[in-house]
């Protein structure tokens, strides 16, 4: 039984990664045209479109924190290895899983709170735009729903954090 | 407060990410004052931590910088900086401070220069003789002029954060970091003879230069193009970001006809993800840079500052310290969340120009970049080359001493940095 449950746990996170990522691709693209479309129609459309700057802003938020799940996927979220370097290979993996299990109370933790965050925004609407709150708020707790999962997925994947991914983010 | 600063240092330090080390600090910190009650601040403060509209250019500098790598670029601004100075002794190494430059206006961060070079100039400098611990050195002293010249996630960060013009400090890095390029030479060029630096066959030549110029003419127009944009006020820097993609794709699906639909998904992927670590940094420090106001953690930082000393210059001294050694522990896009709006106002009460303040902590954390123990593109360029940290380390230190000196320079002399935005703006 145990044996059978790890593929399919991680075919689910590598098929779900594969979807989000062409979701935030997507999203990024998108945030693209609008301000695209933004400074066109300033300077040719005269439109007085004011909602470019609104859209293209939550669609910035959604992009990147659906892709903190997949950051969490390739584990390229990483801290300092000091510690671990000076431990013992057995003492290094159980540090990475208590490290692990703190992240994963952490997106636990906003993914709960976000969903009161989200059910409050039912009666807020976005200034410009006349949606409902609701839209934009709902991405801390998708996104953080989303990283816990792929964390939980990771811990049974592979023991090593990857150094390569953090290192592009600076 | 003891508390949540332990909580903080003693996760950072037994390596969990730093995004959520800052997460878990600040919900402690919203405990801390307010018990549950306060919890609910929490997804609040991490979801409007990103929402600022100038945040954006740091994906579309990202995105357009892939583009510009995928289309090739990066070859020929190469071949260009080689044809400037590479007939000189240590000519690659020279080339190799030149390309940093030029590769400087089209990305925003100097992780990426130092992976792209660290693959490709560090072998070529390997192959015509030099050591391996001296490539890597001159690579990731190079790399920082990248944040240092326009544009700049750093400084686009700390605009939007402090208020202050992301195009006055896109204008105030430009002196800078064309100084740290002159100088690194500078060391090359003295350490040419005692490191008994190549000298390569080829000599000058005017056609070369021209020939090379021409075939990378219009990747070196990208940052005139972004600058322009901006400090003409024709456009935002959020829009200028999104021009420079447009730009890049242009000058690669047209120009160059070097892009793949498939290669324009990778690559948007690629930003989303490089996105995403960034801004999970931004957003849990907004949770914890609440309990820090609220705390007046800043005001108490900055009466401790000006209860040690009363001179603008010491005050600014003690300020690049402090930087400097914070930047050695931490990342610095988390390092600049957590520090601006401590150290924004103190440079305001000794008189600094905001734009100034703001281009002297930006340069700090950046040159922090490449100290150990944990300096990212030292890590980068060990990981790309399989050199040991230590023995980059040591090779970097006559580069390092040069560019802390620009770094008081750029602190103590502010016409240096300023007279650029006062021209343009």
């Amino acid at each position: 039984m145990e044996k059978n449950k790890q593929p399919v746990l991680d075919t689910v996170a590598r098929g779900l990664n594969w979807l989000v990522e062409r979701i935030c691709a997507l999203l990024v693209g998108i945030m693209v045209v609008v301000i695209w479309f933004e400074v066109v129609e300033r300077y040719f459309l005269h439109l007085g479109f004011t909602w470019t700057e609104e859209l293209s802003r939550y669609v910035m938020i959604w992009a990147a924190l659906l892709a903190v799940s997949c950051g969490a996927f390739y584990r390229e979220h990483i801290g300092l290895n000091i510690v671990k370097r000076f431990l013992p290979p057995t003492g290094g993996r159980i540090l990475t899983i208590g490290l692990d299990l703190i992240s994963l109370a952490f997106f636990l933790f906003l993914a709960w709170y976000g969903i009161g965050m989200t059910r409050a925004g039912l009666g807020q609407y976005a200034t410009i735009f006349g949606i409902t709150m609701v839209v934009p708020f709902a991405a801390v707790p998708v996104s953080s729903a989303l990283t816990a999962f792929q964390i939980f997925a990771a811990m049974f994947r592979s023991p090593e954090p990857s150094t390569t991914g953090m290192a592009r983010a600076q | 407060m003891i508390v949540v600063l332990l909580i903080f240092f003693f996760f950072i330090l037994i390596g969990l990410p730093i995004g959520v080390t800052l997460g878990v600090a600040g919900i402690a910190g919203l405990v801390q004052i307010g018990g549950e009650n306060f919890l609910t601040m929490a997804p609040k403060r991490y979801f409007e931590g990103l929402d600022l509209f100038t945040f954006m250019a740091m994906p579309f500098f990202i995105l357009a910088g892939e583009i510009m790598n995928r289309s090739g670029i990066t070859e020929k601004l190469a071949a260009f900086a080689d044809a400037l100075v590479g007939y000189l002794r240590g000519g690659l190494a020279h080339s190799n401070m030149i390309a940093s430059v030029l590769f400087a206006g089209m990305t925003g961060a100097a992780v990426a220069d130092t992976a792209a070079f660290g693959n490709t100039l560090v072998p070529a400098m390997v192959k015509e003789g030099y050591t391996r611990p001296f490539s890597c050195a001159v690579t990731v002293a190079g790399s920082i002029i990248g944040p240092t010249i326009p544009p700049s996630n750093l400084m686009v960060i700390y605009g939007s954060l402090m208020g202050v013009s992301i195009a006055g400090l896109f204008a105030a890095g430009i002196v800078p970091g064309l100084l740290i390029c002159v100088l690194c030479m500078g060391v090359v060029a003295a350490l040419g003879k005692r490191l008994n630096l190549p000298k390569s066959k080829d000599r000058f030549s005017l056609m070369r230069i021209l020939w090379a110029f021409k075939s990378s003419f219009l990747a070196i127009l990208m940052p005139g193009i972004i600058l322009g944009g901006i400090l003409f006020g024709i456009v935002t820097p959020t829009e200028a970001a999104a021009i420079a993609v447009f730009y890049a794709l242009f000058i690669s699906v047209v120009v160059y006809r070097a892009l793949t639909f498939k290669d324009i998904v990778e690559m948007l992927i690629r930003t989303a993800r490089i996105t995403g670590i960034v801004f999970l940094i931004i957003a849990s420090a907004s949770i914890l840079s609440w309990w820090m106001t609220f705390m007046q953690i800043p005001q108490k930082i900055a009466a401790f500052f000006l209860f040690l000393s009363s001179n603008p210059k010491v005050i600014t001294a003690l300020i690049l310290s402090l930087l400097l050694a914070v930047g050695m522990f931490m990342d610095i896009n988390a390092a600049l969340i957590i520090l601006a709006p401590v150290l924004g106002p103190l440079t305001t009460t000794i008189g600094m120009d905001p734009v100034h303040a703001g281009i002297m902590i930006v340069l700090a954390l950046n040159i922090s970049l490449m100290t150990p123990p944990v300096g990212a593109c030292l890590f980068v360029m060990s990981s790309v080359t399989g050199e040991r940290i230590e023995k980059i380390s040591i090779s970097l230190i006559p580069f390092l001493v040069v560019e802390v000196g620009v770094l008081f320079l750029v602190a103590f002399w502010d016409d240096l940095t300023l007279f650029i935005p006062r021209l343009l703006m």
